[in-house]
């Protein structure tokens, strides 16, 4: 009978001056669920992605993430309410070049405080909190640590880009397309990684791809195309 | 102050037109504070042109004529004063000493003053600086000159020179006075004011000069008296052009003023040289304000060049501002963000500039002072640098808002990640 950590019921999203694109009915993610939801691009899920982190607004519905139904905060709370609730990964150019990797890492404890609380809960201090995560997910080198971010292979990057979603212990997890630059084996090995992360962590995942071969490694696997009203091909 | 650590280090990572903005800011800056103490310092160094003389006195004309003539030795005297006039005057009580002065006759267009020894007793330039002699002495005999230093550089005269006087002030004569050559005797030190430009030998000898001259004609025949003869004669002069007065006491200025310009002998005019230096001064501002528009134009296109380097760049930013976005930074950090690299470009540029300025006056302060008698000390921004440079701050924060603004539009459309 919990409530899910984060409900969609009736939205419907258009960009202006074009058609529905999203039509949503009900949508919901358990706390700690791993969830893949399946979306080939120009389905519109970066588009709900940008929704469900209030960085957009639906036309009609309601988005609720813990407990908060989003339409109810004003743009400002609702930065807020993601910087403090949601960790992102994206599929490629994740991190900022010009930062080191712990700097990277560090990022969301900047402009959340309570992600940084939370980071500080176990640790003295942030690059101690950073140099943990990034040696669970297997990038224990020190000076690595030190190095500018884009000097990194690219699945070293993802794994940072991991580290940084991750810090502060955000409820939420959203990772979109994260392996699509990897090769098969370094793919099932970030994906372990990232499920036992969120599994110490307590986040919830919300893992969307077009690779299928993915989905029965997690808890529960969705379509958008089924999900999503709008997206039904048009019969005549 | 995080935001500034971030603005800083993107900043370093486009260091090559990072760098080129700063110079081009710096060199703007310089410019501007380079021009603005010039003006301020050539404004004092005008002003004290002449110093420690409390009055001028001329025949009754405009105050800004009698300055040019008597201080700059440009232009001519309408009239003259009668010798008696000078001798009851600078025998009042107030008077601690008088410097006559005679113009009229030149050298190879360098102007010949005729006046005494208390000239190079009691004249002062700058902040006080008396004439001191670089060569030789004062002149004893009558037919001894002493020159400024220009004089003596541009003609190459030394000491024992003998040179002709021409009648008239232009550079070429055609009524010398051949017959009475004068021997340099002494070379001032350079003073960066118009005694540079002059010629000084005593009154007597320009009296010598002309004592056998009738109706401004030179004598022809029996009528010429000879160098040696002229010794001979009375040579107290008839009349000189101007005289300085120094005051025993300063408060006493204006009452000997009102009392020369009701003189009765003759119509005297009598003027406070700071005063109609000021005068004069503001009438040579325009071009000194010209100046000063221009480097604020310069100014204005180093922050519009600053203004392009950043929204050029905007662009391939996009990601870099989504990442921002997704890691938790709102709209207005981004702005913030913007705005502050605007900012650290200009603050940079603001620095290297004053550097390059105290760099540019520590080479150049002696040479600057020796040939055109402006002192240039190495000393903290004056309240007018601060306030312009305040000023050029406060443009890079209007000037930045704009890519801010746009960087802040694009952040709100693109969202956490940029479809490309």
């Amino acid at each position: 009978m919990s409530k899910p950590l984060l409900q969609v019921t009736d939205l419907q999203f258009a960009w202006p001056g074009q058609p529905t694109l999203l039509d949503i009915p009900a949508f919901s993610l358990q706390a700690g669920e791993r969830l893949f939801l399946k979306g080939p691009s120009g389905s519109g899920k970066t588009t709900l992605l940008g929704l469900l982190g209030g960085v957009h607004q639906p036309q009609r519905g309601e988005i609720n993430l813990l407990g908060q139904s989003l339409g109810q905060l004003s743009a400002l709370r609702r930065d807020r309410f993601r910087a403090d609730h949601t960790g992102y990964l994206f599929q490629q150019f994740n991190l900022l070049p010009y930062l080191s990797v712990l700097d990277n890492v560090t990022l969301p404890c900047r402009f959340s405080s309570l992600r940084r609380e939370r980071a500080l809960r176990q640790q003295p201090d942030l690059n101690t909190a950073a140099g943990h995560l990034l040696r669970e997910l297997g990038l224990s080198d020190i000076t690595l640590q030190q190095r500018s971010a884009n000097a990194l292979s690219i699945g070293q990057q993802q794994r940072v880009a991991a580290a940084r979603a991750l810090i502060g212990s955000p409820e939420l997890v959203i990772a979109d397309e994260p392996t699509s630059a990897l090769d098969a084996d370094s793919r099932d090995a970030f994906l372990k990684l990232l499920f036992d992360e969120c599994a110490q962590m307590g986040s919830s995942l919300l893992f969307v791809s077009h690779d299928t071969s993915l989905a029965t490694r997690f808890d529960r696997a969705l379509s958008l195309a089924e999900l999503n009203r709008a997206s039904q091909p048009e019969t005549f | 102050m995080y935001l500034l650590r971030l603005a800083i280090q993107s900043l370093a990572n486009r260091r090559f037109s990072a760098l080129l903005t700063v110079i081009a800011i710096a060199l703007s800056v310089t410019l501007l504070l380079a021009v603005e103490r010039v003006r301020t310092e050539a404004r004092s160094s005008f002003a004290s042109t002449v110093s420690g003389t409390d009055l001028i006195v001329g025949a009754r004309s405009g105050s800004v004529q009698l300055l040019l003539y008597s201080v700059f030795r440009i232009g001519n005297a309408t009239n003259n004063i009668r010798w008696d006039s000078f001798q009851q005057i600078s025998q009042q009580p107030q008077v601690k000493w008088a410097i006559p002065l005679s113009l009229g006759d030149s050298h190879r267009g360098f102007r010949v003053l005729g006046t005494s020894q208390a000239y190079f007793d009691h004249y002062q330039f700058g902040r006080d600086r008396s004439l001191s002699f670089s060569q030789g002495q004062p002149f004893a005999d009558l037919y001894d000159a002493v020159l400024g230093a220009d004089v003596a550089r541009e003609l190459g005269y030394q000491l024992g020179t003998e040179m002709v006087l021409a009648h008239g002030a232009g550079a070429v004569s055609f009524v010398n006075h051949a017959d009475k050559p004068f021997k340099v005797v002494g070379i001032l030190a350079k003073t960066g004011t118009p005694v540079d430009r002059t010629i000084h030998v005593s009154l007597h000898g320009i009296e010598a000069l002309h004592v056998d001259w009738q109706q401004g004609m030179p004598a022809r025949g029996a009528g010429q008296i000879s160098a040696e003869q002229a010794r001979e004669l009375d040579l107290t002069p008839h009349a000189i052009t101007a005289f300085m007065l120094g005051l025993n006491r300063r408060i006493d200025t204006f009452a000997l003023q009102r009392q020369i310009n009701e003189f009765s002998g003759e119509p005297l005019l009598a003027i406070l040289p700071g005063v109609a230096l000021q005068e004069l001064w503001s009438l040579l501002s325009v071009a000194e304000k010209a100046l000063l528009l221009v480097s604020v134009f310069v100014v204005l296109t180093g922050l519009v060049g600053m203004l392009t380097a950043i929204l050029s760049g905007l662009n391939e930013r996009r990601r870099e501002m989504a990442v921002l976005r997704s890691v938790g930074a709102r709209p207005l950090h981004i702005f913030s963000l913007l705005l502050l690299e605007a900012v650290s470009l200009t603050l940079a540029g603001i620095a290297l500039g004053l550097g390059l300025l105290y760099a540019g006056i520590a080479v150049t302060a002696p040479w600057l002072e020796q040939q055109y008698g402006l002192f240039m000390p190495l000393s903290w921004p004056t309240r007018s640098e601060l306030t312009l440079l305040a000023c050029i701050v406060a443009a890079s924060v209007l000037m930045g808002c704009i890519p801010a603004w746009r960087a802040y539009r694009q952040a709100l459309l693109d969202g956490l990640s940029i479809r490309l």
